[in-house]
């Protein structure tokens, strides 16, 4: 037995003063309040009855002191802390990781799962022995300890309140490895993992997960499966009609029954298409819905059951996507004259185009906001304050230096995963004469001549300014015969303006959104879907924010706002059966053991209560008059 | 009133001065003739034949019989009736003379005790038995005992007289111990005429009520029990850990008071008021319960009723 508290020595002399002093009241015989009587016979008959014996009378007393010599010897030891000495020395550290991920939003327990997985955790919390210490920490995309390392359940128990479901994945390597960074250097430590256990593998970009010594426990959550969720969301406006716009959207059943669903599609609110459908079990029904109209900038897809029932998890019943701006984007032209370009530019009604001679281009461009500058056969002689497009660039005012000069240069090499030239067929394009691009650090090669080694085509960015430099006039080519001309120019034209035709109409949950804002702005602020609005930092000209949750958002830099959505669309959240065992680095988590509810190793409790039972004992008796 | 009795620890005990001395006001005098007035009433058509004391053998007209005691005078054996009956028979005569009637007033500290109502109730009972006593040519005297025969009024008759009587019981006031038998082993020693007997006491004596009764039957007086009772002291405003002591004895006993030993307690007392009133039942002793919170007049009627006073 060790004393925690006060030591022994302080506690006897602790026990032997106060012992004293009640010692000494009992001593002291109190003074009774005196009254007088007519006749005290009638009190002698009375009192006759219940007479007892001068020793029993002692007797009673003596017992009524011996309870408060008890009682005080109680509280005496209770101040110790008394504990005993292996529990002491062996307490474990245990790691609470509750999962908040989607899943944990279905309601086939009552009322959810991360209800469910919170009381688990409490009862947890409640099994804690003396000598145990906790710490409980939210499991989503993010890990976020909710309080620090401690033995007080009550601050434990108050911690879990905090725990808010997210429409996320649950990042389970990333916990794994914060709870054996808090378990290093401990000897008994333990990870228990409170889920429904659609966690993933416990591997990342760094490997598995090894959990060392740590004992690692599993906690099931859940027990039903019955689910049909929307996996995949996306819409476009059609890049020579930007009136119109296709959806694509993909139903998963992930339940063990084949489903009856309802479907709507709400433009602005509005409905704009209703579709029912059976889902057998574990089908994956994409559905594609080309040539829409009547929606400006929102759309939402809804699935129901059509018997009026929801599924388990109402949370991937919803998708949310934005439309991109019809934004009119205004484009300067410096050029002597070309009508492939004019004809080009033409073939978008969003554009505002002004056409300037080389010379008049300095004050044009002080006149007006451009978004893009198209320089045809023309190189200024610094680089505009805004994105450009040099078709044939030369002279030191280049964004890249114009080497040697190519003749029947060809796209060996096309980059086709940048916006600008993506889709685009240009292989097979001729041309007469170019010269090489020599690109800096950073910036990309998009189309290459002579196998790769001579770059005719680059993009990148310079002050923060995008650019494309097209090495060659297409007037020495067949480019302007294609296709591909104007979706060319028109595609720089949308990367530069981030009005690309891969614009992405919604953003995933659990990933962090860097969001264009103005570059003069330093912090943005983000209203969520659920009406709140948080701060935001602005850093390199984006707004960064983890995005936890399904809906749209507002987001407002400065003096502008715009909107964006977001969702979950995740097939293996949207899987929510239960699963009876997790596995990390192939071994599987045990059940949880040593946490009994109710027992406290603290031994001083039990002392308390002791006490406080020895009160009412004394209580009891002095009341009934056992003894006094 | 002086300054003093407006201190706060004095202010009780002036009035219960001046309660004393209205004690017996004019409204209260206008009472005693009321209720003399209704004495006679009751027994109108033997107004004039004044009281009669049974005593046996000194008169002429025969009254009654009663069964032969030992110490009876063999003079008034009823031979015949023996003869008749196999019964030894006493003849008792009707006697004309006057009654002498003694009040026994109990002033022992008890009949004081606490705000001194018994007292006060006593002397008015007393006083108005006097005046009805007095109105019928009775003698009447007043004797106040504790454990012993404390003062007398000497006899009087006439209902003039019963100023004296208030003036003698204006000056009484409580104190001492009550022994009822000493006091009245005493009382019959000096009082050789029999006669009424009114015993107006608490009967708290220590050593037993009965004895003091019993002395006076046993002398042949005629013992009247008016059993002055405060109903409040059946109730007393006590809690907790008490030192209780006998306000006459002094005896102490330690008593921690609860509501269940109050309610005992109240059970005791109305056994005791019980126990008296069977022993004088079962003793043909005539028995009035005089509780104070009853007023006084309507005490009065109540003894009338109960008979044996009046005769």
């Amino acid at each position: 037995m060790i004393f925690a508290g006060l030591p022994l020595a302080q506690l006897a002399a602790i026990f032997f003063a106060v012992g004293f002093g009640v010692l000494v009241l009992y001593i002291l015989k109190l003074r009774r309040r005196v009254a007088a009587v007519p006749f005290s016979p009638i009190w002698e008959r009375i009192l006759r009855d219940k007479e007892a014996t001068t020793l029993f009378s002692k007797l009673k007393r003596l017992l009524s002191l011996l309870l408060q010599l008890a009682l005080l010897a109680l509280l005496v030891l209770a101040l110790g802390d008394p504990r005993a000495a292996d529990t002491l020395l062996a307490g474990r550290t245990v790691v609470v990781l509750v999962d908040a991920s989607a899943s944990m939003q279905s309601t086939d327990v009552s009322p959810n799962r991360l209800a469910a997985a919170k009381d688990e955790t409490r009862r947890l919390v409640r099994g804690l022995g003396g000598a145990d210490r906790m710490i409980v920490a939210q499991m989503d995309a993010m890990v976020t300890p909710l309080g620090p390392l401690t033995s007080d359940t009550s601050a434990l128990e108050r911690e879990l309140d905090g725990i808010r479901a997210t429409d996320t994945r649950a990042d389970f390597p990333r916990a794994l490895r914060f709870a054996t960074d808090v378990l290093r250097g401990y000897d008994r430590g333990e990870i228990v993992v409170v889920s429904d256990g659609a966690l993933g593998e416990a591997s990342d970009a760094s490997g598995p997960v090894h959990l060392g010594s740590a004992k690692l426990s599993y906690v099931k959550v859940g027990k039903g499966a019955k689910n049909v969720g929307i996996t995949q969301f996306s819409v476009r406006r059609y890049p020579l009609d930007k009136s119109r716009y296709e959806v694509m959207l993909e139903l998963t059943n992930t339940g063990p029954e084949s489903e009856d669903v309802e479907l709507q599609l709400l433009g602005d609110g509005e409905l704009v298409d209703l579709t029912k459908l059976r889902l057998k079990s574990g089908e994956r029904l994409p559905r594609f819905y080309p040539q829409l109209s009547g929606a400006a900038r929102t759309l939402e897809a809804r699935i129901a059951r059509t018997d009026g029932t929801h599924d388990d998890l109402p949370a991937d019943d919803h998708a949310y996507a934005l439309l991109p701006q019809r934004r009119r984007a205004k484009v300067l032209v410096v050029t002597e004259g070309d009508t492939y370009l004019d004809a080009a530019l033409l073939l978008d009604g969003y554009l505002d185009v002004t056409d300037v001679a080389p010379k008049e281009y300095a004050p044009a461009l002080a006149k007006g906001d451009w978004d893009a500058v198209i320089f045809d056969r023309v190189t200024p002689a610094e680089m505009p304050k805004t994105n450009a497009l040099y078709l044939d660039p030369r002279g030191p005012g280049a964004p890249v230096k114009v080497d040697r000069e190519l003749k029947q240069p060809g796209f060996d090499k096309i980059e086709r995963r940048h916006p600008a030239v993506r889709f685009l067929a240009l292989d097979d394009v001729n041309i007469a004469l170019g010269h090489k691009l020599v690109p800096e650090a950073g910036d990309k090669v998009l189309g290459a001549a002579d196998g790769g080694a001579s770059p005719i085509l680059v993009a990148g960015a310079r002050a923060g300014h995008k650019f494309v430099a097209m090495g060659f006039d297409v007037r020495d080519s067949d480019l302007p015969l294609r296709a591909a001309w104007p979706l060319f120019v028109l595609d720089c034209i949308d990367w530069f303006t981030d009005d690309d035709a891969q614009y992405l109409s919604s953003l995933r949950t659990g990933e962090v959104w860097r969001l264009p804002v103005g570059a003069a702005v330093s912090e943005a602020a983000v209203k969520r879907p659920d009406g709140v609005t948080q701060s935001v930092p602005v850093h390199e000209g984006r707004a960064v924010l983890l995005g936890e949750e399904s809906g749209f958002y507002e987001l407002t830099a400065g003096a502008e706002t715009t909107m964006f959505a977001a969702n979950l669309l995740d097939a293996s959240e949207s899987s929510i059966a239960p699963q009876d065992k997790v596995l990390v680095a192939g071994k599987e988590a045990g059940v949880v053991e040593g946490f009994h509810s109710g027992v406290r190793r603290e031994i001083w409790i039990y002392l308390l209560l002791a006490a406080a039972a020895l009160s009412a004992l004394e209580w009891a008796t002095y009341h009934r008059r056992v003894t006094v | 009133m002086g300054l003093l009795d407006l201190l706060p620890w004095r202010r009780d005990k002036a009035p219960a001065a001046a309660r004393d001395e209205d004690l017996f006001d004019e409204e209260f005098q206008r009472k005693l003739d009321y209720l003399a007035l209704v004495s006679r009433r009751v027994f109108a058509g033997r107004l004039r034949a004044e009281r009669r004391t049974k005593k046996s053998g000194s008169g002429v007209e025969f009254a009654d019989h009663r069964e032969y005691q030992p110490g009876d005078d063999f003079r008034y054996l009823d031979w015949n009736a023996y003869q008749r009956f196999d019964r030894l028979l006493v003849r008792l005569f009707e006697e004309e003379e006057d009654l002498a009637i003694y009040f026994i007033l109990d002033t022992s500290s008890s009949m004081g005790f606490g705000t001194g109502d018994k007292l006060r109730y006593a002397k008015k009972v007393c006083a108005a038995l006097a005046y009805v006593g007095l109105a019928n040519l009775d003698r009447v005297s007043i004797v106040t005992t504790s454990d012993r025969v404390l003062e007398r009024m000497a006899e009087t008759r006439g209902k003039a007289r019963i100023f004296k009587a208030f003036r003698f019981l204006r000056s009484l006031e409580a104190g001492g111990k009550t022994d009822l038998e000493d006091a009245m082993k005493t009382f019959v020693a000096q009082h050789k005429r029999r006669g009424l007997a009114v015993l107006v006491s608490d009967l708290y004596d220590p050593q037993g009520f009965e004895r003091g009764i019993n002395v006076l039957r046993y002398n042949k007086f005629d013992p009247f029990v008016v059993h002055v009772v405060d109903p409040a002291e059946a109730r007393p405003k006590l809690h907790g850990d008490v030192l209780v002591y006998d306000c006459e004895t002094g005896d102490e006993r330690e008593v921690t008071v609860t509501a269940k030993l109050l309610q005992r307690f109240a059970e005791a007392q109305a056994r005791y008021l019980e126990q008296v009133e069977r022993y004088c039942a079962s003793h043909q002793v005539p028995y009035v319960r005089a509780s104070v919170e009853v007023p006084f007049d309507e005490m009065i009627l109540r003894v009338f009723r109960r008979g044996g006073f009046l005769r």
